[in-house]
């Protein structure tokens, strides 16, 4: 079981005892039961429970009762009223006949509809062609989980990689790794992922490698300081000496050992790589029409500001909502896996 | 002398990053597909106009000549004309830059200001209800899309409440004839910073709370350090041990994010200036992109990456005028 050896250097001159806590204070059972005891990491995994459970129902809502529908299962059940996107709520991606623009939420009134408050029908109210606001929302949360996931896991993945050839091999092979990662953080964040999806495509998919590499120089600096440290460990030169290959060593033995500050960037990454894409979108590139994701429904509400401001709240409070349950999970994980914060 | 020795270091280090970045731009850039010419020249332009256009911006060479002469272009401070706006790329850059500098310096001071005494008070009554409202307020300001924020300001205080006005951004330096409603140069300083008001909470928001978090925790840090028990034990009061003991030395990671956030608040400033419909750098380089206007893309891309080397040697040596201890004779 892999251990945090590089935090127990710090305590060698104690005694067995101590060691033995310190032992005991690391690894993966240890950092879990500490996110069990912490507020602030339950919070937040319950913030991403809550989100990824609704961007499932979307999911599921969007494929399993598509198709359920197409082979007319729904027609001898009478269970079609619990397809979301067909009855109760509006389809998010079709038009649909007489639709009702720019309703206000239940209970509430704007400047079109004066003298008729919302009803059950739009919690939320409609958008500007008459979609239902509540279940754009609900796929749009199913877009913001899989892109925020993925690009951190390209980010994740390559800057593991470069950092820990990095780290491990020094020289020239470290210097000119770091000056490229230098150099993409010296461009314009926002403007190298426009410039990339300008040239290669703007749609979700580049939008999420764009990020996806243009992150890669945080977790390889990340990664790269604790390999500096790690390196330097007993174990590292006893595989050497028994003849493991370097690129085993890396992945075996110097990659596992520096996971645990990358884990915890990580879960803040997706949700700064959430915000990133929902403001892609909101400039147009990204997300387009008719694709409901957050960014690109606050970039159309942003016409509609004085008849229903409402459509321009929701999308922002469910962008708040799942980036601070990823921000609390992160800052947990943090205090969980550095015991210096817990003395 | 060593620190200027040490500084001249860093900068010929830094020629490889900012080669780096003409490189990058330079094939991003020539890898968006569209014709630079046809959007100069509308949809269908005659051949010769064409070749013309061609030739007079080197369009017509391979791409390995054009980089090359671009880097001598460089070297020669010449950026080259703007396809687009057909004006030299440095005039156009030295027109939208003030805007969003002025943008970028009224942020950054809103956030300093804000999250300097908020990080503090936070670390001082760490776990009380101040920390917690302090740490709240931090993780909603992190996690708050920026264009949300300028949007709920919007519809809050320039539709709802009609304090703050939404656009028409006035320069402070503008001369009075050309502002409505101001006669002396003071009203426009006024009208102006009415104007940013909006604009700076939306981009000074992240900022601040990023700060505050760095703050806090650093302040924490500090006063957990044997010196701060010392001076503790020897009876030295709190506000004394804060502001003599512990402040100053708690300010090098700020100093290192306010450093490194520089240009990456640019991202933010492209959103800010979009919601406000603020002519500014953001949205020039945005223009840029779509127009292939690679020159004017190159320059603005080069500019932003040499601000961010010398932001980054700027933020070393000022470590030594917060902590002496830093020394720059060993240039590693």
């Amino acid at each position: 079981m892999a251990t945090d050896t590089s935090t127990s250097t710090k305590f060698d001159v104690r005694d067995a005892e101590a060691e033995e806590k310190v032992e005991a204070r690391v690894g993966l059972r240890y950092t879990l039961s500490q996110v069990r005891r912490d507020p602030t990491a339950l919070a937040g995994l319950f913030i991403i429970g809550l989100t990824t459970t609704v961007a499932l129902i979307a999911f599921v809502d969007s494929t399993v009762f598509e198709q359920l529908s197409k082979i007319g299962f729904f027609a001898n059940l009478g269970v079609e009223k619990y397809w979301l996107a067909k009855t109760f709520w509006y389809s998010p991606v079709h038009e649909p006949a007489g639709a009702e623009i720019l309703r206000p939420p239940f209970g509430l009134t704007n400047e079109l509809y004066p003298n008729r408050p919302g009803t059950l029908d739009h919690p939320l109210g409609t958008d500007h062609r008459g979609r239902d606001v509540l279940s754009r929302l609900f796929y749009g949360t199913q877009i913001a989980i899989t892109v925020g996931i993925v690009s951190t896991g390209i980010a994740m993945i390559l800057g593991t990689l470069v950092g820990a050839v990095a780290g491990y091999y020094g020289g020239w092979v470290d210097d000119a790794l770091m000056r490229a990662a230098e150099t993409l953080f010296a461009i314009p964040f926002l403007v190298l992922v426009i410039a990339f999806m300008t040239a290669f495509g703007r749609n979700l998919m580049f939008a999420m490698i764009g990020v996806g590499i243009a992150t890669i120089p945080t977790f390889a600096r990340l990664i790269r300081s604790r390999v500096l440290s790690v390196r330097e460990e007993d174990f590292i030169e006893a595989a050497r000496a028994a003849g493991v290959r370097d690129r085993n060593i890396i992945l075996r033995h110097v990659v596992p050992n520096s996971f645990a500050p990358v884990l915890v960037q990580a879960t803040l990454q997706v949700g700064i790589n959430i915000l990133i894409i929902a403001g892609l979108s909101f400039l147009g590139y990204g997300a387009q029409p008719p694709t409901p994701s957050w960014g690109q429904m606050l970039s159309s509400s942003r016409n509609y500001m004085l008849p229903n401001p409402w459509f321009s709240i929701w999308p922002g409070v469910a962008i708040l909502v799942t980036v601070v349950g990823f921000n609390l999970l992160g800052d947990g994980l943090r205090d969980a896996l550095d015991p210096r914060i817990n003395n | 002398m060593s620190r200027l020795r040490y500084a001249a270091g860093r900068l010929l280090q830094s020629i490889p990053v900012v080669l780096g970045v003409i490189t990058i731009t330079f094939l991003l850039t020539d890898a968006i597909p569209g014709d630079p010419v046809s959007i100069m020249l509308g949809p269908s332009p005659s051949a010769q106009q064409a070749a013309a256009i061609r030739a007079k911006f080197g369009l017509d060479q391979p791409l390995h000549v054009r980089y090359v002469n671009y880097l001598i272009d460089v070297i020669r401070l010449d950026f080259g004309q703007s396809l687009y706006y057909g004006v030299p790329v440095t005039q156009k850059i030295l027109e939208r830059l003030p805007v969003t500098l002025l943008l970028l310096v009224s942020s950054f001071t809103f956030a300093l200001v804000t999250a300097v005494p908020l990080g503090v008070i936070s670390a001082k009554r760490r776990n009380k209800p101040t920390d917690h409202v302090s740490r709240i307020v931090a993780l909603f300001g992190v996690s708050t899309p920026s264009f949300w924020i300028g949007l709920m300001l919007i519809i809050l205080f320039a539709y709802k409440i009609r304090l703050f006005p939404a656009t028409d951004l006035v320069m402070p330096w503008a001369h009075p004839s050309a502002v409505d409603g101001a006669s002396t140069q003071l009203e426009v300083v006024l009208t102006a910073l009415h104007h940013l008001v909006l604009p700076t909470i939306t981009l000074g928001t992240l900022q601040m709370a990023a700060f505050t978090r760095i703050e806090r925790s650093s302040m924490l840090e500090v006063l957990g350090q044997e010196y701060v028990k010392l001076a503790r034990a020897y009876g030295v009061s709190e506000g004394k041990i804060l502001r003599k003991h512990a402040f100053r030395n708690a300010q090098l990671p700020l100093i290192t994010i306010v450093g490194l956030q520089l240009t990456q608040a640019l991202g933010g400033a492209v959103l800010t200036e979009t919601v406000f419909s603020i002519n500014g750098m953001g949205r020039l380089i945005i223009t840029a992109i779509n127009n292939q206007d690679y020159l004017l893309v190159m320059g603005t891309t080069l500019m932003f990456g040499v601000v961010f080397v010398v932001g980054v040697i700027v933020t070393d040596l000022s470590y030594a005028y917060v902590d002496p201890r830093v020394s720059y004779d060993d240039t590693d």
